[in-house]
């Protein structure tokens, strides 16, 4: 395989007739000719539209909603009254014991600007507007708080006066959400042992995910009480769950259906705000019905978590780390949706990047008046991951050796402890392409040939920065009970009468062609060809449940367990092969033929003796036998750390500050690469998301009156297109020769990867650019001529 | 409100429709038309994703009046693949894995086929050039830039 961008390499290649090919992926053909339904695109009978109404005042009590006008217009109306009071919290991925609950379907309260607390239906889309105009809120605005400093200032407004944990409602203390500390070592006697020490702090701003498609949702209710759902989500039967709890009917009359997904990148590892409401709508009003909120909607309903980061470090002379100690405040605007994980998982990565003896880690996450916070691709590893990398390529210049070198010496790897999510998710390194991607990157980029820092004096000055990372592959870990996360997910095989097969997997794919994978995976198990794999639609009354495609664990966790059903239905389809046959099962072989296209049973000291997958299949049929088929639940007890390293060179151009990327070596480690087309486009869509975050994107808001400033993709906000990229031939993406034992065929993860390490390479390269560091993001073109005049007056 | 009758082709097909005079291009095609492959991604002519042809122009149907269709020729992603035939802009979307999640594909498609309408052999520059209206956050576009080039290179 080529170096070219869409096309990936691989310095080796397995035998494989499905895993590692290139096809054009199944759902391709729906996707470029407009037929995929996206859940924007539902329509049904009698369907009626729903709008909500959303608060202008960043905190404030909602006193009361005069609903008269709206209904004497036709439309159904909802609100505080009319809803179920139970809080909940709508990423149920957590067990209870850690999963802490703020959230009603519509509350008496609003915590942000743009929260929604009331929604109406009618049967048209305009009436619907009209009527959610046409109602009549009485206001009582309290304090609004919009830093941290001011939300733990004594006396400061409580944004949630308790919050629920499992039966108990527990109060909420100066707005702190909850806190996390993790210790390893003795970390008074790591300092001590120290023979220097460096103190840095870093900041990561708060991001919209600017998925192109904004959440919609539509219900239909049922005769029987029941509901249907088509919603934007990455989990259909955690949302399935929460709608049962919520509204108390019982899980067999809730489907929720799996669509496909305008991208998610985390927005909807959660149930999305709107979707509760809906439902709330279809059973007030009796039709089915649509609620797709508008972009500015959506951007007022989730950004990625700001995170400020302390770290102190404590090393030997040679540069061995010996202690760290880690702060995070991570601010996380009006509702906890996973805070608690959120700050395990930055102690976790924190812990997984370099060996690192004693360590003391405190995270504490505080509620403000913003836009709720939640995960985005990396779930902490970008912010971990930036501080770390950026302050190890300082450490090293002060050394005065290769951060390359200096990186290998000291990264976890090979036979290390990797912290999958957190303290409560680890399991020992057993596949480890680092140091070969670190140094096809070097010769790919120049490594050996930038320039020294600060040495350009010139307006345009360039400059080349390292950076390696991971993400984790699922939250498996060894542990049978007391797991702080669920884990496991679920896959039906069944073989068709033709030779054919379904896969039906409740797992979801974000687009980066996580079913593409499960279909080649099933593929190869049983022999068939690749186009003989069908990926089904389900919904939660038909599949079995999978968490949520979350952890980049879609390929590795929900992989396995397709691997594992597939190996089922072989065994089946393998002993009934014998009886017809009459040899035995063990000596049976199936392999795809190609020019029958479909899958050949046969024995290979006896080759005579042979049937297709489908004449056996037809047969069992005939024969009343039974249908071939297996269904599996599997829980993976590892959590492999997915590899990224990323080299970047960068123009900066002194007078406008502007930063330009000139060239790209990206390189991953994803065990066995199942879909190589598509995990290039996974590295470099990392790319592009991560070169936003470094330097570009932000979301922020007015700090009196907590109002979003930026609310769009280019006027005040920004969002990478085209012209941010480099050219193709600059785009370097390679994947390293490895095997994960553990997972499907060898795979492992990639997705959150593929941007994590993006910002610290960012940071090094400005820094090999300019001779100035940057430790806030993102790094503007103000940031830039602000550091370049301190220079100039320093 | 007053309503108008407008008529105009929709892939090739004639049509009459009632519309408001402050109605989209966009819903009309979508809601009227039921032809949901072309994406709302911010009615605000931000992202692409609502672009479609107005005789032979991209255009972006959330900031076109419905009204200013009439008597034009509009073509959707619908209507790109004559007689069950997939434009090779379709093509070589799939065979370059130019399509992830899929929501920004159809606007990116439809643009690609004007810019091959109007530059047949476009530079790498000048593809980026023409799409950089259409905002893609899954795939960092290397794969559509490369697939728009190749269409070029066959000459289709
Ligand atoms: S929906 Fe038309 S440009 Fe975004
Ligand atoms: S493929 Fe998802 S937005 Fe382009």
């Amino acid at each position: 395989m080529s170096g070219e961008p869409g096309m990936g390499e691989k310095t080796s290649s397995h035998e494989h007739h499905a895993v590692g090919r290139v096809v054009r992926r199944k759902d391709g053909l729906a996707k470029v000719t407009g037929a995929e339904q996206f859940a924007h695109d539902i329509d049904l009978p009698r369907m009626w539209y729903g709008r909500v109404i959303r608060s202008p005042h960043a905190h404030a009590r909602i006193l009361s909603v005069d609903t008269a006008e709206a209904e004497a217009m036709g439309a159904v109306c909802l609100t505080y009254a009319d809803v179920p009071k139970l809080k909940y919290n709508e990423r149920i991925v957590s067990t209870p014991p850690f999963l802490y609950r703020d959230r009603q379907v519509l509350a008496d309260k609003a915590r942000h600007v743009g929260e929604a607390f009331a929604a109406v239906a009618a049967p048209t889309e305009a009436l619907a507007e009209k009527a959610v105009r046409a109602l009549k809120v009485k206001y009582e605005p309290l304090q609004t708080i919009t830093s941290v400093e001011d939300a733990m200032r004594p006396g400061a407004d409580p944004i949630h006066d308790t919050v629920r944990l499992e039966d108990a409602e527990i109060p909420i203390e100066n707005n702190v959400a909850v806190r996390r500390n993790v210790e390893v070592g003795d970390i008074e006697a790591g300092f001590a042992e120290s023979e220097f020490i460096i103190e840095r702090e870093y900041s990561t701003q708060p991001i919209y995910h600017a998925q192109m498609e904004t959440k919609a949702v539509t219900c239909r209710p049922e005769p029987d009480g029941g509901i249907t759902v088509w919603p934007c989500t990455q989990s259909i039967h955690n949302t399935r769950q929460l709608l049962g709890e919520i509204y108390e009917i019982p899980l067999h009359k809730i489907n929720v259906k799996k669509i496909a997904m305008g991208g998610s990148f985390g927005s909807s590892i959660q149930m999305n705000s709107v979707i509760p409401i809906c439902v709330g709508l279809a059973l007030k009003s009796r039709h089915p019905v649509k609620l797709v909120t508008t972009r500015e909607e959506d951007i007022h309903d989730h950004v990625r978590y700001p995170t400020n980061i302390r770290l102190k470090l404590g090393l030997k002379k040679d540069g061995t780390p010996v202690a760290g100690h880690m702060h995070a405040v991570v601010e996380i605007g009006a509702h906890n949706i996973q805070a608690f994980p959120f700050l395990g998982g930055l102690a976790g990565f924190w812990a997984s990047l370099y060996r690192l003896p004693h360590m003391k880690y405190e995270g504490i996450a505080i509620y403000t008046n913003k836009t709720p916070t939640c995960a985005m691709q990396g779930f902490g590893a970008p912010q971990v991951t930036f501080a770390v990398e950026s302050l190890m390529d300082e450490i090293a210049h002060e050394l005065g050796v290769d951060p390359v070198e200096y990186k290998l010496r000291h990264y976890i790897g090979l036979g290390g402890t990797f912290w999958g999510q957190g303290p409560a998710v680890k399991s020992i390194i057993r596949s480890d392409g680092v140091s070969e991607l670190l140094r096809i990157g070097a010769e790919r980029i120049g490594w050996k040939d930038r320039h020294a820092p600060g040495s350009q004096t010139g307006r345009y000055r360039r400059g080349i920065g390292m950076a390696r990372g991971f993400h984790t592959s699922g939250v498996g870990h060894p542990k049978a009970t007391g797991a702080e996360m669920i884990d496991y997910s679920g896959a039906i095989v069944k073989i068709n009468e033709d030779g054919s097969v379904d896969v039906a997997q409740s797992l979801a794919d974000h687009g980066g062609g996580t079913l593409e994978a499960i279909a080649k995976i099933v593929a190869e198990e049983l022999g068939v060809p690749i186009d003989m794999v069908g990926m089904s639609p389900v919904d939660t009354r038909t599949s079995i449940y999978d968490v949520t495609t979350h952890a980049t664990r879609g390929v590795y966790a929900g992989g396995a367990a397709a691997h594992k059903a597939a190996r089922t239905a072989k065994g089946i389809l393998l002993d009934y092969a014998g009886r017809v046959l009459d040899v035995l099962p063990d000596s049976l072989v199936v392999e795809p033929e190609p020019q029958l296209g479909q899958g050949v049973i046969y024995c290979p000291n006896l080759p005579e003796r042979r049937i297709t997958v489908g004449e056996l299949a037809k047969l069992c049929q005939l024969n009343s036998w039974g249908t071939i088929s297996a269904v599996e639940s599997v829980r993976q007890v590892n959590c492999p750390p997915a590899y990224v390293i990323y080299y970047v060179e960068v123009e900066v151009d002194t007078d406008t500050g502007n930063v330009k990327t000139c060239r790209a070596a990206l390189g991953s480690d994803c065990g066995t690469v199942v879909n190589p087309d598509l995990a290039a486009g996974q590295l470099i869509g990392g790319l592009s998301k991560g070169s936003g975050y470094a330097l570009i994107e932000e979301a922020r808001w007015d700090p009196e009156t907590g109002e979003l400033l930026n609310r769009g993709f280019w006027v005040d906000g920004k969002t990478p297109a085209m012209g941010e990229m480099p050219p193709l031939e600059d785009i370097h993406t390679f994947f390293s020769d490895t095997y994960e034992p553990s997972g499907p065929f060898g795979a492992k993860g990639l997705g959150e990867a593929s941007s994590n390490p993006c910002a610290g390479a960012y940071a090094n390269a400005l820094y090999n650019a300019l001779g100035v560091r940057f430790y806030q993001l993102p790094v503007t073109p103000e940031k830039v001529l602000a550091a370049l005049a301190r220079e100039d007056a320093a | 409100m007053k309503t108008r009758t407008i008529a105009f082709t929709l892939n090739g097909e004639p049509r009459e429709v009632v519309v408001r005079p402050n109605d989209l291009l966009l819903n009309v095609i979508r809601d009227h038309e039921l032809l949901t492959g072309t994406k709302y991604g911010c009615g605000i002519g931000e992202c692409g994703t609502c672009t479609v042809q107005v005789d032979g122009k991209p255009v972006l149907s959330c900031l076109t009046l419905a009204v200013a269709a009439d008597g034009c020729q509009v073509v959707t992603i619908e209507g790109l693949a004559e007689g069950g035939r997939l434009d090779p802009v379709q093509e070589a979307f799939l065979d370059h894995a130019a399509v992830q999640c899929g929501f920004c594909t159809p606007g990116m498609i439809m643009t690609s086929r004007s810019l091959l309408d109007e530059i047949p052999q476009p530079t790498e520059e000048e593809v980026r050039e023409y799409l950089r209206g259409c905002l893609c956050r899954c795939t960092g576009y290397a794969s559509i830039v490369r697939a728009v080039l190749s269409v070029a290179e066959k000459g289709a």
